[in-house]
């Protein structure tokens, strides 16, 4: 009697789905939230949103809100494979940083920033110019400068997905894009071979490295990494060389920009008669990931879990 | 004119400060590494005994730290004689090595280099930036009917000030994601990721640029009179005059290339050393170049070390000390005055 249980179990599978999907309750409006020191109040779900760099738009387009999207300015690179095709009709504003008339033009209801500083009277305006004008403004949390953020986790970033989900009364898609991330992250495994790591991300004479609360930060304590850096209590720093050398990391992670890419450092890392004698320089031991994935947003988890894989195939010799 | 022997005594004693301060100075660092173990690397590399350290704390010392201390006192050095002579051939207590433009110009060049993606070619960009720089500033004099001083400074000041736009415009319409951090800090000036190669460059500037000046100390003192007396004095002032421009230019052109547009060694370093000694050029050059070379090998090792493990833009520290030290000079000079 085989077949009935499989048919019990599918009907309980799905029984348990709808039952899910009960539990979110749509959105009520008027809807505030506090988002960085600004309450924003929603009459309804933002229908014309611009989305200013990379981590705001791809957030939005995983949650299947491609068509509320009227532009996007200053984004970082390319779109993941899987929000590719979902991304291909967007309306670029401006490779930078549009401005306000620009982003005006385009009528939005809703303007979702990557970054604080592109609420500036001379970026896309500032945040009470623009809701005076019945323009919502959100702010990705982890970038929130006027309060400083605590140390990023990953839970952080599912509270923004939530709430993204809540502003767009599409809690169900918001729950099942952090169901999918979670799911990723658990089975994770992070590195047990206690290995330390610095996170390069720009700069030749002075490198520009991860410190201990943003999103890098977040994914080394994810791999099983050391951050050589991650006491400091700051997202990124100026860093001296010979701190670096002094720590010898045991790999070293590459941000691939396109004004900056990872072979342009490898190739600096190989020629400086100092870094070349770095142990992760000499036996090339270098983890890669695409500057949009290193910034606060979606890409974290899946940037997570493929360096995780490119951190595993690293060889060691035993001590 | 012979300088009497409290000059030599004074002379004496800044080469000791200056051979003491870099001893002590390598011994500072974001590594921790004991000043035994610093100096016994140094005298490995020159030839005695055994490196005490790993190999990455041996590289520390030689590769990043000893060029450092030793490229920080050239430029400062060049910088504050370059200032000097500025000052007195332009007749302007005001002038620095970048008055006619030559820093906005090296900027200019750096940046349009590191945008063609050729980063380390950046000083390259920046030596051919000043020079450029100048002898537009110096054309445009010409053209204005004569290279006077005061014509050369508003040239100067031109040129300056078209070339700070067009940086300023190709920052701004190029800066992708973090890109402008490079150029901040050039801009600001700083001596991080020195190698022994732009250490030989600031050391072969001043050999190549460094005598002519500090021979020229009698006309320079004939010069500060002014160009009748200095003729009388049967000296020719327009061969003196482009042969100190030539050197200074050069001289500067390369301090910049190096370390960047790092303010106010140039300006104070000169104005300190002659309240103190006077304006006799035979013992102002040499001193300026003893005094600048200290200031900025300091300043350089509290940029360096003094916010371990981050590294602050030496730029930013010559102007925290330069500037309270200009406004107490400028007192100084009201009551001597």
């Amino acid at each position: 009697m085989r077949l009935p249980a499989f048919t019990l179990a599918t009907v309980l599978v799905a029984l348990a789905a709808i039952g899910s999907t009960a539990v979110q309750a749509a959105t009520a409006y008027p809807l505030t939230v506090q988002n960085c020191g600004v309450d924003v109040t929603f009459d309804r779900a933002p229908q014309r949103a611009v989305t200013i760099k990379s981590t705001a738009t791809e957030l939005l387009l995983s949650l299947g809100l491609s068509d509320r999207i009227v532009g996007v300015g200053f984004q970082d690179g390319p779109l993941p494979d899987d929000l590719a095709a979902a991304g291909a009709g967007l309306k670029v504003l401006s490779d930078k940083l549009p401005s306000q008339e620009v982003v005006l033009e385009a009528e939005p209801d809703f303007i979702y920033g990557g970054w604080e500083s592109n609420f500036a009277a001379d970026g896309v305006g500032e945040r009470p110019t623009l809701a005076a004008l019945g323009v919502g403004t959100y702010v990705a949390p982890a970038a929130c400068r006027s309060f400083k953020p605590p140390r990023l986790t990953f839970e952080m970033l599912f509270g923004e997905i939530e709430e993204m989900g809540a502003i767009f009364d599409v809690e169900s898609a918001a729950a099942a894009l952090v169901e999918r991330q979670k799911t990723s992250l658990a089975v994770l495994v992070p590195d047990a071979r206690r290995l330390t790591a610095v996170w390069y991300s720009s700069g030749t004479k002075t490198p520009y490295v991860s410190g201990g609360t943003n999103a890098p930060a977040m994914i080394m304590r994810a791999l099983g990494l050391d951050n050589i850096f991650g006491d400091i209590d700051d997202g990124w720093i100026s860093a001296s060389w010979e701190a670096i050398v002094d720590a010898d990391p045991d790999v070293i992670v590459l941000v691939d920009a396109a004004w900056n890419s990872a072979e342009q450092k490898k190739k600096l890392l190989a020629d400086n008669p100092i870094t070349s004698r770095l142990d992760a320089v000499v036996n090339q031991r270098y983890l890669i990931i695409p500057f949009p994935a290193s910034e606060a947003g979606v890409r974290n988890v899946p940037a997570a879990v493929d360096m995780a894989a490119q951190l595993a195939a690293l060889q060691f010799p035993v001590p | 004119m012979t300088p009497g022997p409290a000059y030599a005594l004074a002379y004496a004693g800044l080469w000791l400060v200056l051979i003491a301060s870099a001893i002590l100075a390598i011994t500072f660092g974001p590594a921790h590494i004991s000043a035994s173990d610093v100096w016994a690397v140094v005298l490995h590399h020159l030839g005695w005994g055994d490196s005490p350290v790993s190999r990455l704390r041996d590289a520390i010392v030689w590769e990043l730290r000893l060029p450092r201390v030793l490229a920080a006192i050239g430029i400062g050095s060049g910088l504050a004689l370059s200032g000097t002579v500025m000052q007195v051939l332009t007749r302007n207590p005001l002038a620095d090595p970048y008055l006619l433009g030559l820093s906005s110009g090296a900027a200019l060049g750096a940046v349009i280099f590191l945008l063609a993606g050729a980063a380390l070619l950046m000083p390259l960009g920046a030596f051919v930036g000043s020079l450029t720089a100048l002898a537009l500033a110096l054309l445009i004099a010409r053209l204005l009917g004569g290279a006077t001083p005061s014509r050369a400074i508003l040239a100067g000041i031109c040129i300056a000030a078209l070339a700070s736009a067009m940086t300023s415009l190709l920052i701004f319409w190029s800066a992708t994601g973090d890109s402008y951090r490079e150029i901040l800090s050039w801009l600001m000036g700083s001596l991080s990721g020195t190698t022994w190669a732009d250490t030989g460059l600031v050391g072969l500037g001043l050999v190549l640029c460094a005598p002519a000046i500090l021979f020229s100390g009698r006309g320079l003192d004939a010069f500060a009179f002014g160009d009748a007396a200095a003729t009388g004095l049967g000296i020719d002032i327009a061969r003196l005059r482009w042969t100190l421009l030539a050197a200074t230019a050069l001289l500067t052109g390369v301090m910049v290339a190096i370390g960047g547009a790092i303010g106010f060694v140039g300006l104070v370093v000169p104005h300190a050393v002659r309240l103190a000694v006077g304006s006799r050029h035979r013992v102002l050059l040499p001193m300026s170049m003893l005094v600048g070379g200290i200031f900025m090998l300091w300043t350089d090792t509290a940029a360096r070390s003094l916010f371990d493990p981050r590294e602050l833009p030496v730029g930013i520290v010559t102007a925290l000390v330069g500037a309270p030290a200009f406004l107490l000079i400028l007192l100084r000079y009201r009551r001597v005055t």
